[in-house]
């Protein structure tokens, strides 16, 4: 259509003016619409930006170190020059940093202490310049500066006093700090750590609980312990987030590092050899002190020994000497002692001998007194006992013959007498017993005289045998009493004569004796002179011999006396000597053994000095780097997906909105063009309409959703990143490109929109344009259906289904509204729980201990048992954890991946769940292959049965992949140790401990952890808390994008639906005046349009359910990385959330719509169609 | 039959457009017996539409008493209203108003699913004449068959009155005539009180009364004792 170019018309200008005041609703959707979604793309793009522009600055605020170099040996000033040096580095800051411990509540934990970042002479600014937050840096001895991350946990607080444990793994912590009590007088927060991640140790529990600084001087260590080195890749040449400056970082760490071959090089060749030499010096120096001290010392000893030996020769002498002395003086007195006792004895013995003789003497004179008076006596009495005896005898004899003779036989002749009678009467007896005998016949009374008779028989035989007896008795003891009388004259006889005879022989002994007592007397005499003599001369010898041994006991006294005092004052000095001695030896050795121990102390430090490296680690080394961009990116890569279907969204709904004012204006434009109005100059009308509304969207929406985005965005991650307040950055590309997007798609739509009637005459414009026909549709062919359906719904579904385009144009917008809620929705349902499916669905191990490389298999068969034995652990298993690469035919690059293979496959089964996503069978573990997770054989395209390429410990080996197991976080590989025996032919490693706690406890884990980091075989504990955490935190962070994304998609569900609704009663008007003449009420009115609505929304948010399953899709597919999988899985709760919210916003606009429905008036009705 | 069916006293009706008040109605009373066929006619702008939408019930009035039936409608509330719509109004418009998605019966249906006492929509459409044409939409039927839908729609409410809005405005002559015919018959026939405003004068001799208005006022309000069947009439 050719128009001619006209100045455009005031009037022309004033009707597009008064149609927008009049249409403002309809003005308002379509300045709505494009403010949402511009704001929500440019504020969204803006956000990653934002948050990289206001870490960036932070680098650059904070002068954040590029390389950090940490070495074996420590650095010193000249290696800081060397470093200095290099052609791309800007600025090097040494500094200090050490592990500490300190116990709090009985919990050790370990604090990381670095220097006070300071301005040095390499280095115009501080680097890692922590952001103060209150306070002072501390800059005198004792001060320190704690984080402000841990601050509240930790509960310490300004002013308070920070305590170390007196050592660190056996070394005294004053010989790292001067001090062990800090007293806080800032907090401060470290570029170096953007999370709160704060990285590992080797002591404690092996988790650096948090970092304070103290001034640099505080530390004991001589030589610096990192150096942080500034290098012109962060001098703003290139992006210090992006590829290309990772790459030059990593050529300038090379070059740092090619530097570190030559420092350590000097190093050993000038402070090592030095300090090899002053060693090997003092060790000589040592050694010959040691010598000259042992010779002195054994000089000494020599000297000692022959002093001693002197002074115990010559004591020897005198003592010999003095011996002799002695001993002739003992002699002597021995001697003397000898004639003493001779003397003595000989006196005594003449003495003895003499009272001998005497006593011999007088008692030969007793004896001779006595024996005479025995005698005397004896004979005395033997002659009056003979007297006696002779009288006795008389006596017996005269009574024997005169009385005793006579009585007994006197006495004999009567018992003769008495018996002879007794055998008289006996005769008798027997006599008259015959007789009875003979009397034949026996009466009683002759038997009775019978035994009578023969009982006097038996009774006079009896008796004469008695009389018998007693005479033979008297007969013999006359006999012997004769004879007795006899033997007794006879014995007198005898006596009579011995007395005789000793008598004499007494009288003969007597004299004898006599004789020989006189002899004696004379002898005991002579005796006694002799005695006398004797006596005197000894005495006047022994004399003489007692004067000689008294003068020889003086001499002899002196000489001892000498002795004793030349020996004493050489035993003193022999004992001073000895003490002297053994004070220089023990001197000697005290010194020696220090020395020695200082030497090899030196040696042994010295031996740690050798192998010395460097270790140049670039930003990623500190913990929650890598993170930054990687969440930067996400949020960037959402914004890349979800706000183009906005965009589209937006533009469809304007589409409709035009065409349906564009139809309004039907016989305006007619009018217009029969004025001679150019179609150019009509159209106008409609862009400048639309532009207008879409232009004052775009800047009112942009200003809104860049003011407020990226600080909500930034923010949110702000909880998770230490870093200071947003630094809004716009990215006013995406602005302007949604903003121009959106301005000219609205024009080009309502261009397109007229373009139609301004093909038409003005003439066919004029013409009411013919209501479009009612139509049978489909449904009325099934009849069953048709008919059972109310009047209204027949109404409903026939309406429905008149206008397809705007059928269609409204299911569309609905759907896309719906979809955009279904996607944000399904983005949380995909980040929500992968943190807790991945560490407590899969991998369900809490803890890894790594072990000693040196450690032996026993070693490791030692501990597992301990491990084993701890209740605390529910599984426990040895296994294998090592980073390889994978690689696939077809693909360029390989992946890191970590390999784990586990000891026992029970308890590995128990601690990897490895399974199919979506069915959970199992996925079987064999000898015959590897297991990979999901994610990577996706990003690979292998598939069941392939084989990949895997490099372990820079070998390279083929494996086949028998399956792949559902995994979230990370690219992980397993194999059993057979299949790893198999492809490398070398036996396994184990390396590490996995184990899973009996209990979800952060306590118990570090209680745990601290009692086996003593332990010599375990190096390190990492808790797995920690990096679900982060995982979590970094799903949750990304909640605050999605909640923004539902919320912006609500918005616009409501804007597209309020204007879609709107539509549909402007269109209707005439219609809904018609039915309210018929007498329908207001609700009844309503709902004959609601009804429709109703309808086309339950439509719209249906097939939005199915659009929104691609869109989350599409959303999760763009933000995942290759080595984290979001599972692509819409819960039907977000599914129901979604539809239900798409409903009550139509309801919400349906209820804003009867107020607007009520107000058209029935008079419309009348009026004739235009 | 009875007298003063409807009634109107010194109604007055002013529209205010900006700072300028029309006064539409301007004090007008007239009444209407039942079963007349009555004709308001006048020029536009003397106020005869303003006159049908308050004895409509689509309008209302500022002051005045309309009494329809004995009925006071003028105080009525939206709701009742409606329900005076609904029972005791049938419309009939210039455009005929039909919905144009729904069928010659379906616009019928429209109006009877709403009142409890209605005549069957097949028999007012055979009544009108449009027996063969019952199912077809409005845009295939003719001005004059989409007239007679429209008054099939207000017959079959059986509504105590029936009001027409220029029924013929837009039809042919002839077309124009046989509604007019229609009309007349239902008014004749079943006793239907019909009020008709027209702008053509030609048509008052049929009506039994013929209401003349002029600026907003009754001019004249005269029964016509014996109406001219439609047939001879010519304009």
């Amino acid at each position: 259509m050719k128009g001619k170019k006209e100045k455009k018309s005031s009037a022309l200008r004033k009707n597009t003016l008064r149609e927008i005041l009049r249409t403002k609703s309809r003005f308002i959707a379509i300045f709505a619409i494009i403010g949402i979604s511009v704001g929500f793309f440019s504020g969204l793009k803006s956000s990653g930006i934002s948050m990289i522009a206001t870490a960036l600055k932070y680098f650059s605020d904070s002068h954040l170190m590029d390389l950090s170099l940490l070495s074996t040996v420590g650095f010193d000033d000249e290696d800081i020059e060397e470093i200095k040096n290099l052609e791309f580095v800007d600025e090097v800051m040494p500094a200090y940093a050490s592990d500490l411990i300190i116990t709090q509540n009985d919990i050790d934990s370990v604090v990381k202490v670095y220097s006070v970042p300071q301005k040095t002479k390499t280095n115009k600014h501080p680097l890692n310049e922590p952001v103060l937050k209150q306070g002072r840096l501390p800059k005198n001895e004792g001060e320190c500066a704690i984080e402000s991350y841990f601050l509240g946990m930790s509960g310490y607080k300004m002013g308070d006093t920070i305590k170390f444990n007196p050592s660190v793994e056996g070394r005294a912590t004053t010989d790292i700090v001067r001090h062990t009590e800090y007293k806080i007088v800032g907090i401060v927060d470290s570029p170096l750590y953007l999370t709160y991640l704060r990285g590992n140790t080797t002591i404690g529990d092996g988790t650096v609980a948090f970092y304070m600084m103290i001034p640099p001087e505080e530390f004991a260590v001589e030589r610096y312990t990192a150096v942080y080195v500034r290098t012109n890749a962060s001098d703003g040449r290139v992006y210090e987030l992006g590829d290309e400056y990772k790459e030059l970082v990593d050529e300038q760490k090379k070059e740092i590092e090619k530097l570190s071959l030559k420092c350590v090089g000097r190093f050993e060749a000038t402070t090592l050899a030095d300090a090899q030499k002053k060693l090997n010096d003092a060790r000589k120096e040592y050694e010959d002190k040691k010598t000259e001290a042992l010779d002195e010392i054994s000089k000494g000893e020599k000297k000692l020994l022959d002093g001693s030996r002197e002074y115990y020769e010559q004591s020897g002498e005198a003592q010999k000497k003095l011996d002799d002395g002695e001993k002739e003086l003992a002699e002597g007195r021995e001697k003397l002692e000898k004639g003493q006792q001779d003397y003595k004895t000989g006196i005594e013995e003449g003495k003895k001998k003499l009272t001998e003789a005497q006593e011999q003497y007088n008692d030969g004179l007793a004896q001779y007194n006595k024996a005479k008076l025995e005698y005397d006596t004896q004979i005395d009495e033997a002659e009056k006992k003979l007297q006696s005896a002779q009288n006795e005898f008389d006596i017996q004899y005269q009574i024997f013959y005169s009385s005793t003779k006579p009585q007994a036989e006197t006495k004999l002749t009567l018992l003769k007498e008495a018996t002879d009678i007794l055998l008289e009467l006996l005769e008798k007896a027997e006599a008259k017993l015959n007789e009875l005998r003979k009397s034949e016949i026996l009466g009683e009374g002759i038997k009775a005289q019978i035994s009578e008779q023969k009982k006097k028989i038996a009774e006079y035989k009896e008796k004469i045998a008695e009389y018998q007896q007693q005479y033979e008795e008297g007969k013999k003891l006359l006999e012997d009493g004769e004879k007795q009388i006899n033997d007794a004259k006879e014995k007198l006889d005898a006596a009579k004569a011995e007395l005789m005879s000793k008598k004499a022989e007494g009288a003969l002994k007597l004299n004898e004796a006599k004789t020989q007592l006189d002899t004696a007397e004379g002898q005991l005499a002579n005796g006694r002179l002799e005695y006398e003599t004797a006596l005197s001369t000894g005495m006047m010898e022994l004399q003489a011999a007692q004067t000689q041994i008294t003068e020889g006991e003086k001499k002899l006294e002196e000489g001892k006396k000498q002795l004793v005092e030349g020996g004493n004052e050489a035993l003193l000095k022999i004992k001073q000597g000895r003490e002297e001695l053994a004070k220089g030896r023990y001197e000697a050795h005290v010194q020696l053994d220090d020395a020695e121990k200082k030497l090899s102390d030196a040696e042994e430090q010295l031996s740690s000095l050798e192998n010395a490296k460097w270790y140049v680690n670039d930003r990623d080394y500190n913990p929650g780097y890598s993170g930054l961009s990687e969440d930067a990116d996400r949020v960037d890569s959402i914004s890349k997906v979800f706000p183009v279907f906005f965009l589209l969204i937006a533009g469809l709904v304007c589409f409709t909105t035009m065409t349906r004012m564009v139809e309004e204006h039907r016989t305006e434009t007619g009018t217009l063009k029969a004025l001679g109005y150019s179609n150019t100059a009509i159209a106008m009308k409609y862009i400048v309409y639309a532009g207008t509304a879409a232009l004052l969207g775009s800047i009112v929406g942009g200003a809104a959703g860049l003011l407020t985005l990226p600080y909500i965005i930034v923010s949110t991650y702000g909880i998770m990143y230490s870093i200071p307040p947003t630094v809004l950055t716009i990215n006013w590309a995406s602005y302007i490109i949604s903003s121009v997007t959106g301005i000219v798609c609205i024009s080009l739509v309502s261009l397109f929109a007229c373009f139609k009637d301004l093909r038409q005459t003005p003439a066919a414009l004029m013409r009411p344009k013919a209501p479009r026909p009612g139509k049978r549709i489909l449904l009325e062919y099934i009849k069953p259906l048709w008919n059972g359906l109310s009047f209204t719904s027949k109404v409903t579904a026939r309406n429905l289904f008149r206008y397809k385009a705007r059928f269609f144009m409204t299911i569309v917008g609905v759907a896309g509204c719906t979809a955009l809620m279904v996607a944000a929705l399904g983005l949380k349902d995909s980040t929500t729980d992968i943190a807790d499916r991945q560490f407590n669905k899969l991998t369900m191990y809490d803890q890894i201990y790594s072990l000693s490389e040196s450690g032996t298999a026993k070693d490791k068969e030692y501990i597992m048992s301990q491990f084993h034995a701890d209740e605390d652990f529910e599984n426990t298993l040895l296994a294998n954890m090592s980073w390889g690469y994978i690689s696939h035919e077809g693909h360029d690059n390989s992946m890191s991946i970590r390999f784990t293979i586990g000891e026992d496959q029970e308890q590995f089964l128990k601690m990897f769940i490895l399974r199919d996503r979506v069915t959970h069978e199992p996925v079987p573990l064999t000898d015959e292959g590897i297991v990979i997770t999901e994610r990577t054989g996706e990003v690979y395209g292998i598939k069941e049965g392939d084989y990949v390429d895997i490099t372990l410990d820079e070998e390279k080996y083929r494996c086949r992949v028998t399956g792949f197991t559902e995994n979230y976080a990370g690219c992980l590989g397993y194999m059993t140790p057979e299949y790893y025996k198999k492809i490398t032919g070398s036996e396994l490693k184990y390396n590490v401990i996995l184990t899973r706690l009996t209990e979800d406890s952060r306590e118990l884990e570090r209680e745990i952890a601290n009692r086996y980091m003593k332990s010599d075989e375990i190096i390190t504990v990492t808790s797995m808390v920690e990096q679900i955490n982060t995982m979590m935190d970094m799903m949750n962070s990304l909640d605050f994008v999605i909640f923004v994304m539902f919320f912006c998609s609500g918005l616009l569900a409501v804007v597209v639906l309020y204007n879609l609704i709107n539509i549909n009663i402007a269109e209707r008007v005439r219609e809904i005046a018609t039915i309210k003449v018929l007498g329908f009420y207001s609700l009844e009115t309503a709902n004959f349009i609601y009804r429709e609505s109703l309808v086309l929304t339950i439509l719209g948010g249906l097939a939005g359910l199915g659009l929104g399953n691609v869109f989350a899709t599409f959303i999760v597919e763009s933000i995942q990385m290759d080595n984290v999988m979001f599972p692509k899985e819409v819960s039907w709760l977000s599914y129901l959330i979604a539809f239900i919210m798409t409903i009550v916003f139509s309801m919400i606009v349906n209820f804003m719509m009867y107020f607007k429905m009520n107000k058209i008036s029935m008079v419309e009705s009348l009026k004739s169609i235009e | 039959m009875q007298k003063d069916f409807v009634k109107f006293e010194n109604v007055y009706k002013r529209y205010k457009m900006g700072e300028v008040t029309i006064t539409a109605a301007d004090g007008v009373s007239f009444s209407i017996d039942e079963g007349e066929f009555a004709v308001v006619v006048g020029l536009s702008g003397a106020g005869k539409t303003t006159v049908l939408n308050i004895l409509g019930g689509i309008d209302t009035c500022d002051e005045g008493k309309i009494f329809v039936g004995g009925r006071d409608i003028s105080r009525l509330n939206k709701h009742d209203l409606a329900s005076y719509r609904r029972y005791d109004i049938g419309f009939v418009f210039q455009f005929y108003n039909l919905v144009p998605n729904l069928t010659a019966k379906e616009n019928v249906e429209l109006a009877t699913q709403i009142c409890r006492d209605h005549l069957d929509s097949d028999t007012v459409l055979d009544s009108v004449g449009l027996s063969e044409r019952k199912n077809n939409f409005p845009a295939q039927l003719s001005g004059g068959e989409q007239q007679r839908v429209s008054i099939a729609r207000a017959l079959a409410k059986k509504p105590k009155l029936l009001l027409c809005d220029e029924p013929t405005g837009a039809l042919d002559y002839n077309t124009g005539k046989s509604i007019l015919k229609l009309l007349q018959t239902k008014c004749r026939e079943d006793g239907m009180t019909v009020v008709l405003i027209t702008h053509n004068s030609a048509i008052t001799p049929m009506a039994n009364r013929v209401i003349r208005m002029r600026s907003g006022r009754v001019e004249s309000n005269v029964v016509n004792p014996s109406p001219m069947p439609i047939e001879q009439i010519e304009w």
